[in-house]
């Protein structure tokens, strides 16, 4: 009699399709280059740039593959023009790639992005996405309409929001006249308000003092545990991640390095810092 | 649709932020009232029609198109998103569930609002005090047509500033196409040189354009002017409206995949 166990090809399908089913983000051979206008200083140079313009290729990511899975904290890291935000932009939705798959909770990015936007929140540090003019409270009262969010779960994200990131001194002030700290607090506040499956985080903690540091990671451990949120972290702040995530991918000119536990990358050294730097050093990254 | 009324609102809201702006756009509207009455004043000395007009007529000829060309404001539109690709926080509305037309759309909805009350305030008081007979259409239909005609003007502009800022995602910086749409617009409505000096067929021609149904022609029938000409131009408005969306999607399509993001 032919059983399922007696086709030996089964096991194996059943394995990848299952494995496929527990990725929440699969990203295969990913290539993006850039195109950068580049002329000598001057003002001769000026000129001929008028004429001749000329474009340098920039490869941001080149074979760039990974998975992970739901509920994984993943720490993403490499020095300054590695490829890191390149790569956050293009799972985000903002970028399209040249080439390669990239597969997000079952969505294509940047082909579906208003079913995928739905279910991932996304804090950039160095920019606001809150409405400038405005007290935090209207901005997100206005994400609330935005993301569809009942009134009842709004209230009570809100609630524990405000709780955990210290926000209620802050929330009917105007954007523009908070600090970066508070502004940042808000931004984390205001990308989770909705309560999404996944979170790229692009150095989230930039600016905050330590009781805000501390304030966001036990809040982004919280909402891992409880709701399984998946989250890649890009920073290089080593605390982050070594109090955040397990796993970390080492991404250097493009390319993924190395893809391992903190153990693996801390070796012998007694800290992280020390450790990627000798890393990036190895890798002449 | 709750989301736009409320990005709608958030912009109504955030112009309150700028009292000055409000206190000197309604300074504008006074200054030009007063200055048209001035103007007009002199050169309505002794005759009592110039051209078609009246002093009277003339006088809300001014009010309606200074009211409806104050309400169009739609430029910002471009700077913004020619600034957000630029520096790279564009990337602000795509990580959001919510069209971005629709979202640019509902911005200036908010803004035009909330413009409109106070300017619509300072007309009615001025009118009260110069004692301005304000001409009106008594045609409802003409009457009708006009608001239609002013509203798809301002969403027609809206979609061109649009699709004027999308295009920095391919020429990084759009001001020569900004100046060409100013001074087109400019020509059209009669601002540079007056159309009655055109010869006819170049009158005809501009009649094609968009720029004639957003402030020339909804201020001429509201003043009971034109009107024989309402029907056509809300239909002329109505197709540049399509025409222009088209465009912009295909355009959107083709040059999103240039956008880099860069700077975040």
């Amino acid at each position: 009699m032919i059983t399922k166990k007696s086709i030996p090809a089964w096991q194996d399908m059943k394995k990848y399709y299952y494995q496929e089913e527990a990725n929440m983000i699969r990203v295969e051979h990913v290539c993006k280059t850039y195109k950068v206008s580049k002329r000598d200083a001057g003002f001769m140079s000026a000129c001929k740039a008028l004429f001749h313009k000329e474009y340098e290729e920039v490869k941001a990511l080149e074979d760039v593959s990974f998975t992970i899975d739901e509920g994984e904290m993943v720490g993403y890291i490499g020095p300054n023009g590695a490829g890191k935000s390149s790569t956050i932009k293009i799972l985000s939705g903002i970028l399209v790639p040249e080439s390669g798959k990239c597969e997000i909770n079952g969505c294509v990015p940047w082909k579906q992005r208003m079913k995928h936007v739905k279910n991932i929140g996304v804090v950039f540090g160095q920019r606001s996405q809150l409405w400038w003019d405005v007290p935090v409270i209207d901005s997100f009262e206005l994400l609330r309409d935005i993301y569809s969010i009942s009134e009842a779960d709004y209230r009570n994200q809100l609630e524990e929001l405000t709780t955990l990131l210290n926000l209620s001194e802050i929330l009917k002030t105007p954007t523009r006249q908070l600090s970066l700290g508070q502004r940042m607090r808000c931004e984390i506040a205001a990308s989770l308000l909705h309560q999404p499956k996944i979170l790229f985080l692009d150095e989230p903690t930039i600016g905050l003092d330590a009781v805000s540091k501390l304030a966001v990671r036990n809040f982004i451990k919280q909402m891992n545990k409880v709701h399984k949120t998946t989250v890649i972290l890009t920073t290089h702040d080593m605390q982050d991640i070594e109090a955040l995530t397990n796993r970390i991918i080492l991404i250097g000119k493009g390319k993924i390095l190395m893809d391992g536990t903190i153990e693996d990358i801390k070796g012998t050294h007694e800290n992280m810092d020390e450790a990627v730097a000798t890393l990036y050093k190895n890798y002449d990254i | 649709m709750r989301k736009y009324l409320e990005v709608a609102k958030i912009y109504m809201k955030a112009q309150l932020a700028w009292r000055s702006d409000v206190l000197f756009n309604m300074i504008l509207t006074i200054t030009k009232m007063l200055f048209a009455y001035l103007l007009w004043g002199i050169m309505f000395q002794g005759k009592s029609m110039i051209g078609e007009f009246t002093f009277h007529g003339m006088l809300s000829y001014y009010i309606m198109s200074s009211f409806l060309s104050q309400l169009e404001m739609s430029g910002r539109v471009s700077y913004e998103i020619q600034d957000r690709i630029r520096n790279g926080t564009f990337s602000k509305y795509m990580i959001i569930p919510i069209g971005i037309e629709k979202y640019f759309l509902s911005m200036q909805a908010g803004i035009v609002m909330f413009y409109f009350s106070f300017q619509l305030i300072a007309s009615m008081v001025w009118i009260f005090i110069l004692d301005i007979q304000f001409t009106f259409t008594g045609n409802m239909m003409s009457f009708l047509c006009a608001v239609m005609m002013a509203i798809l003007g301002i969403i027609f502009m809206v979609q061109l500033n649009y699709l004027l800022g999308i295009l920095t995602l391919k020429y990084q910086g759009i001001s020569t196409f900004l100046m060409i749409k100013d001074n087109l617009m400019e020509l059209v409505t009669g601002s540079i040189i007056p159309l009655a000096l055109f010869p006819e067929a170049i009158v005809k021609f501009m009649r094609l354009l968009p720029f004639y149904y957003v402030t020339y022609l909804p201020s001429m029938i509201f003043t009971g002017k034109c009107e024989e000409e309402a029907v056509l131009g809300v239909g002329i408005i109505l197709s540049w409206c399509i025409v222009i969306q088209f465009v912009i999607s295909v355009i959107w399509k083709k040059y999103i995949r240039k956008y880099d993001g860069v700077g975040i």
